[in-house]
């Protein structure tokens, strides 16, 4: 089996890999995260821990899914706030983790009302033994307007609680930024003001998932009711991305260190969150559906895409492929290319007609006789509908051609996608 | 255009593959993974493909079976894992062996090298036989360091992989990958070579006898008939020639009801021959063979009469009668084809069968030199059993000549 060095430094913090627990219910007590290093987390940001005087009282039920045909979690709506145990409950499992696996991560996350509040409980959690602050400023469920996503998007607030954490501590800090917000730099740039090392993002998205179409009201329903609250899971996996690109691409954060979170059940998802500028991961959804075992796969599959790239360390990765997304106006629109069909692999269904006709530009013929379709280039515009709609790969890039009156040579246009492949035909 | 006898099933594609993927349940403790006879790991695998980690579901499979991609194609996995599978309690079990031959396949197109020759010890070791047993008994000790020579009285490699199962259901190019990762890894395969007769194994450190039953039996009435081949025979025959064989009869007879029958029959099938009978010793209720193979035969139109015995030959026309029922019936036909069982030769080669079986359990004889493993080992002689012989041979080897250790 491949073994390759999945070790990172991310603010001055050694990881023995990039995969951390997100603050949630996945890491919500010792035990849990025990068990999460026993499978082969790198670290936990353990279940966010609120100032004494704040009550947590949690609905039930408090999850709901999104689901499409027959996937089911295509997203995840979650109501559950932060930690429900007691601060000295918490400290003394931080402090215990420390002490029994001293070579994981831990990191602390924090969420107060005031600036005393971040400050003190970042003095009681470095003294706990934790590796690392992260400041909850982004949940999008809480019942106090005074916590979570309703400061994420204040810049001034942000920067006033970063200062007092860093008035309470001196671990590395970063700052959990809500993408409930138009442009996500204002409030980076706010919290690295205030003294920040770096970011992690996304928080949850906020949401009503799905109607219950006979009691007329939000799903889940708590007595007859429903809030709008987090979503999460694979469907915002390109939100998430979207904000690390602006962030990596921000002037003055170029370099900005960031654990990246949304939606990565994958080896793939995490290497596309790493080539967009994370250092270390951090999964919660996927825990929640299929458990702490699915870090082997993200792991192995790593290694393996570490092994085809030929890298030895996953810092040359980190952020390679922010260059290459530029605004839409700098993409080059001088050429076309034509799908190609490879007739051995079509079996005859017909979707590319189908989504040629109704959803693009009716450039596909069908042969009713033979059940075979023929591209029409006269009408064919090469946006590639009918590849992504092939059930069976039969369906790739063909032929560059120059648009009339543009310059260039097809053969230097650049069009290979191992998406737009196949692995095993 | 490859012909109708060589042409397997499809395979999965990445997105039919993450369909069936999905229907794994994903069970914790899962029951297919305690299944195996080979001790495969489909619950880790089938995972690997769900969170589409294909690299890691080949190195799943590969690390614990060297004839993995042949397995996939041949295993009768719902005697095994895919009887196990929680997801019956629902509809249908995963198709493991079809996720296994995506995987497989997704290995060799990739060119991946999973298995890893271990550091020399200095030993060497001789197979005789180079059947799926001794293949994985070389594979095996290939990566426990062991020097390994493979010892083949025939002209390639893969006895009855290559001789006997017919192309549709295992392809001669899977064979050859399957037995050049195991040349890859330092076996040396000697062909032509009978033991006792051609050489003898005085120069190795240990002799491991996996010669299988590859001898086909014959009943007294058929001897000497001209009409008769048998089993093993007709299957090698259409298989070298790829299917393209002379003289393709209009009309067979096979007698006999286990897995080689199925193949004899449903080859005949492929070969277009327009009518094939075969006549079962046993009743549909007492079945040899899996249940995969009898339903794939029936499919491909092959007539099948259970309960009957041949009683008289004359010629091409043969009588059957039943077992239970006053009920006689008279067949006159083009070939008959005996697939009534398999035998095994160990002359010369330190080992006693009786039954074709050595008579005590183990792979261990008097000489201590001298093991055995595959179908003369007590067990199954099924392909995935061959595994866990192999595998199982090695080990004992690895004890007896150094304790375990490296």
């Amino acid at each position: 089996m491949i073994s390759k060095d999945l070790s990172v430094e991310f603010l001055g913090v050694h990881f023995e890999n990039p995969f951390l627990l997100s603050s949630s219910p996945v890491d919500n007590c010792y035990e849990m995260c025990a068990k999460a290093f026993d499978e082969g987390w790198g670290g936990v940001v353990f279940k966010t821990i609120g100032p004494k005087h704040f009550k947590i009282n949690e609905v039930s039920p408090r999850f709901d899914e999104l689901t499409k045909e027959g996937t089911p979690f295509v997203g995840f709506k979650n109501m559950e706030q932060i930690a429900e145990h007691s601060l000295e409950e918490n400290l003394h499992d931080l402090r215990h983790l420390k002490d029994d696996y001293p070579n994981k991560v831990v990191i602390a996350s924090i969420m107060g009302t005031n600036e005393e509040d971040w400050e003190t409980l970042a003095q009681l959690v470095t003294e706990a033994g934790a590796d690392m602050i992260e400041m909850n400023l982004s949940c999008p469920q809480m019942t106090s307007h005074e916590m979570g996503s309703d400061v994420g998007t204040n810049p001034e607030l942000v920067k006033k609680y970063c200062t007092a954490v860093k008035r309470g501590s001196n671990l590395p800090m970063m700052a959990k930024m809500t993408p409930n917000i138009t442009d996500m730099v204002p409030a980076a740039k706010a919290s690295m003001d205030g003294g920040a090392d770096g970011i992690a993002t996304i928080n949850t998205v906020k949401s009503v998932a799905n109607i219950d179409l006979d009691r007329k009201v939000g799903l889940p329903i708590v007595n007859g009711k429903s809030s709008i609250s987090g979503f999460s899971g694979k469907a915002v996996k390109p939100i998430a991305l979207r904000f690390l690109q602006q962030l990596r691409t921000a002037a003055g954060l170029e370099q900005l260190p960031i654990s990246g979170i949304g939606g990565i059940e994958t080896w793939q998802d995490a290497a596309e969150f790493i080539l967009m500028g994370a250092t270390t991961l951090q999964v919660t959804t996927s825990v929640m559906q299929y458990g702490y075992r699915i870090v082997e796969d993200m792991k192995n599959g790593l290694m393996h895409y570490m092994e085809d790239q030929h890298v030895e360390h996953l810092s040359e990765l980190i952020g390679v492929a922010n260059k290459n997304i530029v605004p839409a106006e700098d993409l080059d629109r001088d050429y076309k290319v034509y799908p190609k069909i490879d007739w051995d692999k079509c079996i005859g269904c017909g979707r590319c007609y189908i989504s040629c006709f109704d959803g693009a530009h009716q450039a596909i013929k069908w042969d009713i006789k033979t059940r075979r379709p023929s591209i029409d280039t006269s009408k064919c515009v090469g946006c590639h509908l009918c590849n992504l709609v092939c059930p069976v790969g039969a369906i790739t890039t063909g032929e560059v051609v120059m648009k009339p009156g543009t310059k260039g040579n097809p053969e230097d246009i650049q069009i290979e996608s191992s998406r737009l492949t196949h692995p095993v035909q | 255009m490859s012909t109708k006898y060589e042409k397997e099933a499809p395979s999965y594609t990445m997105t039919t593959v993450m369909e069936e993927a999905a229907r794994c349940l994903l069970c914790h403790d899962a029951p297919c993974s305690k299944a195996c006879p080979a001790g495969t790991d489909p619950a880790r695998f089938i995972r690997s493909v769900r969170f589409r980690n294909l690299k890691g579901a080949a190195e799943t499979i590969r690390e614990n079976n060297a004839m993995g991609a042949i397995c996939a194609r041949v295993c009768p996995t719902e005697k095994y894992c895919e009887l196990a599978c929680s997801r019956t309690g629902i509809d249908c079990p995963i198709d493991i062996g079809g996720i296994q031959r995506f995987v497989t396949d997704y290995e060799e197109q990739e060119k991946m090298d999973i298995l890893r020759k271990g550091d020399s010890n200095g030993l060497n070791i001789a197979i005789v036989g180079s059947g799926p047993a001794g293949l994985q008994t070389a594979a095996t000790l290939l990566q426990k360091g062991y020097a390994v020579d493979i010892y083949e009285k025939n002209e390639k490699a893969g006895g009855y992989l290559r001789y006997g199962i017919p192309e549709y259901r295992l392809p001669d190019e899977i064979v050859d990958v399957e037995i050049n990762r195991i040349v890859n890894l330092g076996a040396e395969i000697k062909y032509n070579v009978t033991i006792g007769k051609d050489v003898t194994m005085a120069d190795h450190d240990a002799v491991v006898v996996a010669v299988g039953a590859s001898e086909a039996k014959m009943l007294p009435m058929f001897e000497g008939n001209p009409y008769v081949e048998t089993a093993v025979d007709f299957l090698a025959r259409v298989k070298e020639a790829k299917g393209d064989i002379d003289n393709i009869p209009a009309s067979a007879v096979v007698v006999g009801g286990g897995d080689v029958a199925m193949d004899v029959a449903t080859t005949l099938k492929r070969l277009d021959v327009k009518n094939v009978t075969d006549l079962v010793y046993e009743e549909f209720d007492e079945f040899k063979a899996s249940k995969k193979e009898l339903d794939a035969t029936q499919k491909a139109g092959v007539t099948i009469v259970d309960g009957y015995v041949p009683t008289d030959v004359d010629g091409n026309t043969v009588t059957f009668k039943h077992r239970h029922l006053d009920s006689e019936m008279t067949i006159k036909t083009d070939l008959i084809i005996l697939a009534v069982g398999q035998q095994v030769n160990t002359d010369n080669l330190g080992v006693d069968t009786d039954h074709g079986e050595v008579q005590h359990a183990g792979y261990k004889t008097d000489d201590e030199k001298v093991f055995f493993t595959g179908d003369i080992a007590q067990g199954d002689k099924t392909v995935v059993w061959a595994v866990r012989k192999g595998k199982a041979v090695a080990e004992e080897i690895d004890q007896a000549l150094l304790g375990g250790n490296k």
